[in-house]
């Protein structure tokens, strides 16, 4: 009897997975947003193989500033850097502090807004008075107050998992600032499936509230998370280049942001080198404007409301 | 109505707070005592007893909390910031009050053209929504809200001051003599043009995504059949129904977005080189001028603070169902 239960989701999630599927790729803006993201994954996964390694002022290969030709795609920098080697091998460092602030974020407010949401009462109180403070505050005015602080304290000496201190400290920071909308969102959520029946079935059988939540909430916020998630993720994107662009960036691990920084330091706009601030612009610009597409897709693929509107 | 307006000054009042107490600990987490970090510029060497009488002269020798915090958080409130470390002996609120003007300046323009052209393309996209012009103005808004706002200060300086020479992209002042305050002026609005655009741009993709998405949310309302059902024209249906329903979305945002518009304005100022808090929060940056720092954390925060509550006010008095 439990066994063919226990069968029946499977034919039925196959199938739900694939009539969601039809239905977010169904969108012109899912499917241009997919393509430019693969394409940029594929950047920042091999960035030695496609470029050869990060150029530096040491091994630089062009002349200063030179504007793009034969031998160099995009240009170079006004210390005689490829600008194509130095986006591409940005695309690595912006694209993980992205995504690892996100996934920051998402832990952190997935986990706030469910427990406030799950237990209530003054818990809930509390939590959302900070969830309150992080909702009013921009990440990006956190941030700027915070990274500059927390790195003097740690010292910009050696690399942490990889990264150079500050970016370490950028990618923490914007994590643990931006998570206030998707706490509220995933409060709001929880608040309705705990009435559900199927959590008061889980509660007779013996299950504790950890693992109610766990097994029974957390698989029926995916959507929300999802959704939101992408949106996250342009934000983080944004939150990155400008404190980057401010000079809170590193050097030595230039993100798009640090090459926007280095190209306005250099003067590039004043000299009419388009190409050295142009490039790394045009990749903020549709890496955020990819993951925006998809978080809307997404919403309106799991959003029934919503659908009727083109 | 009284007891939400309560609710909501509370809650201004906590943030608030908070930002006032973030300031602190994060001042007090720099390594380092504070009062070397504070006598490091003197001229002359600091002995042992001089800097044990300054410790004791600026409250350091007493417990963190609550005495210091109190002290910080009474001082606070008296407009009493600090001073500089790199502008040297010069009162933070000062330094701030001083650059303010240029960024209220640069931000109000940029708010009001990006309200006057972003609400009402973004409501004209949403009135007739799925017509060719609602693709080109969703499509090319989502690509500026993507955008930062100080790249695309760099693409027009690249264009119209390097390339044309039409309009200046350095300061807010040409260097050598001005005669008349005409030309003042003049040179001034100038100045003034293309920071003003890259602040705009980046807020009307925002502005047109909101106000179409509120009209369209609208026009799908039973109101609007009924409407329609009573015989009303288009244009009838769009004044008495339409805008003012849709209006109620977009007031709040852009009231909230108050705040968040000084915040963005500080890397186009940054690359401009606009005297305003975005030149001081770059220059602060670079010294490490951490009172300068938390001043404008300060002070964005405030900002930030004050339009949530306007607009949380302004939602009152909009929306009857509040009341």
């Amino acid at each position: 009897m439990s066994e063919s239960i226990a069968k029946y989701p499977h034919p039925g999630r196959t199938r739900a997975i694939k009539n969601f599927l039809r239905q977010f790729l169904g969108y012109g803006g899912a499917q241009l947003g997919l393509i430019c993201l693969v394409f940029f994954l594929v950047m920042a996964a091999l960035p030695n193989i496609l470029v050869g390694p990060l150029q530096t002022a040491i091994n630089a290969t062009g002349d200063f500033l030179a504007p793009p030709s034969g031998d160099h795609l995009l240009g170079t920098d006004e210390v005689g850097r490829d600008v194509l080697n130095l986006v591409v091998h940005g695309a690595r460092i912006s694209l993980t502090i992205a995504l690892l602030a996100t996934l920051i974020s998402l832990i952190v407010g997935t986990t706030v807004g469910m427990t406030a949401g799950y237990y209530g009462g003054r818990l809930d109180v509390w939590l959302m008075r900070l969830t309150d403070f992080f909702f009013v505050m921009p990440s990006f005015v956190l941030a700027l107050v915070i990274t500059p602080v927390v790195v003097e304290v740690i010292g910009r000496g050696q690399e942490i998992l990889g990264f150079r201190p500050s970016l370490f400290v950028i990618l923490v920071v914007i994590g643990m600032t931006s998570w206030a909308f998707v706490a509220r969102i995933v409060r709001s959520q929880t608040l309705s499936l705990k009435e559900r029946t199927f959590i008061d079935r889980a509660r007779v059988v013996g299950s504790s509230n950890l693992s109610i939540m766990a097994r029974h909430i957390l698989p029926n916020l995916v959507p929300q998370i999802a959704a939101n998630g992408a949106l996250v993720v342009a934000g983080a994107i944004y939150v990155e280049t400008s404190l980057s662009f401010l000079g809170l960036g590193d050097p030595l691990q230039p993100s798009w942001g640090t090459l926007l920084s280095l190209a306005q330091r250099a003067g590039a706009a004043s000299a009419g080198a388009w190409w050295y601030l142009g490039a790394p612009g045009v990749c903020v610009l549709t890496v955020s404007l990819s993951f925006v597409l998809i978080g809307n897709a997404l919403d309106d693929t799991f959003n029934p409301r919503r659908r009727v509107i083109p | 109505m009284s007891r939400r307006i309560g609710s909501i000054l509370i809650r201004a009042i906590i943030t608030l707070l908070m930002v006032a107490v973030l300031n602190f600990v994060l001042f007090r987490v720099i390594p380092g005592d504070p009062a070397s970090l504070l006598l490091s510029g003197a001229r002359t060497s600091v002995t042992a007893e001089q800097m044990a009488a300054q410790r004791q002269n600026w409250g350091l020798d007493r417990p963190l909390f609550p005495d210091q915090m109190v002290d910080y958080l009474s001082a606070t409130l008296q407009g009493d910031f600090g001073y500089s470390f790199k502008f040297r002996g010069r009162h933070v609120a000062d330094l701030i009050l001083e650059r303010l003007p240029a960024t209220i300046v640069l931000v109000g323009l940029a708010q009001l053209i990006a309200i006057l052209c972003g609400v009402m393309l973004g409501l004209y996209a949403g009135w007739r929504r799925g017509g060719a012009g609602d693709h080109i103005a969703t499509g090319a808004s989502l690509a500026l809200y993507s955008t930062p706002a100080f790249w695309l200060g760099m693409i027009l300086v690249v264009i119209f001051s390097t390339a044309l020479g039409w309009l200046p992209g350095y300061g807010a002042h040409s260097p050598g003599a001005i005669t008349s305050s005409l030309d003042w002026l003049l040179d001034y609005l100038g100045h003034l043009a293309l920071p003003v655009t890259a602040v705009a741009l980046g807020l009307i993709g925002q502005y047109v995504v909101v106000a179409r998405a509120a009209m369209s949310d609208v026009v799908t309302e039973d109101y609007m059949v009924t409407a329609r059902a009573k015989g009303l024209t288009g244009g009838q249906m769009l004044m008495r129904h339409a805008l003012r329903n849709a209006m109620l979305p977009v007031v709040t945002l852009i009231t909230l977005n108050l705040g968040y518009v000084v915040a963005g304005a500080i890397t186009v100022e940054a690359v401009f080189a606009w005297p305003g808090i975005g030149g001081l929060t770059v220059e602060a940056l670079n010294a490490r001028d951490y009172p300068v720092l938390q001043g404008i954390f300060l002070l964005l925060g405030a900002s930030i603070v004050v339009a949530n509550l306007i607009a949380d006010l302004a939602y009152g008095l909009l929306d009857p169902r509040v009341r």
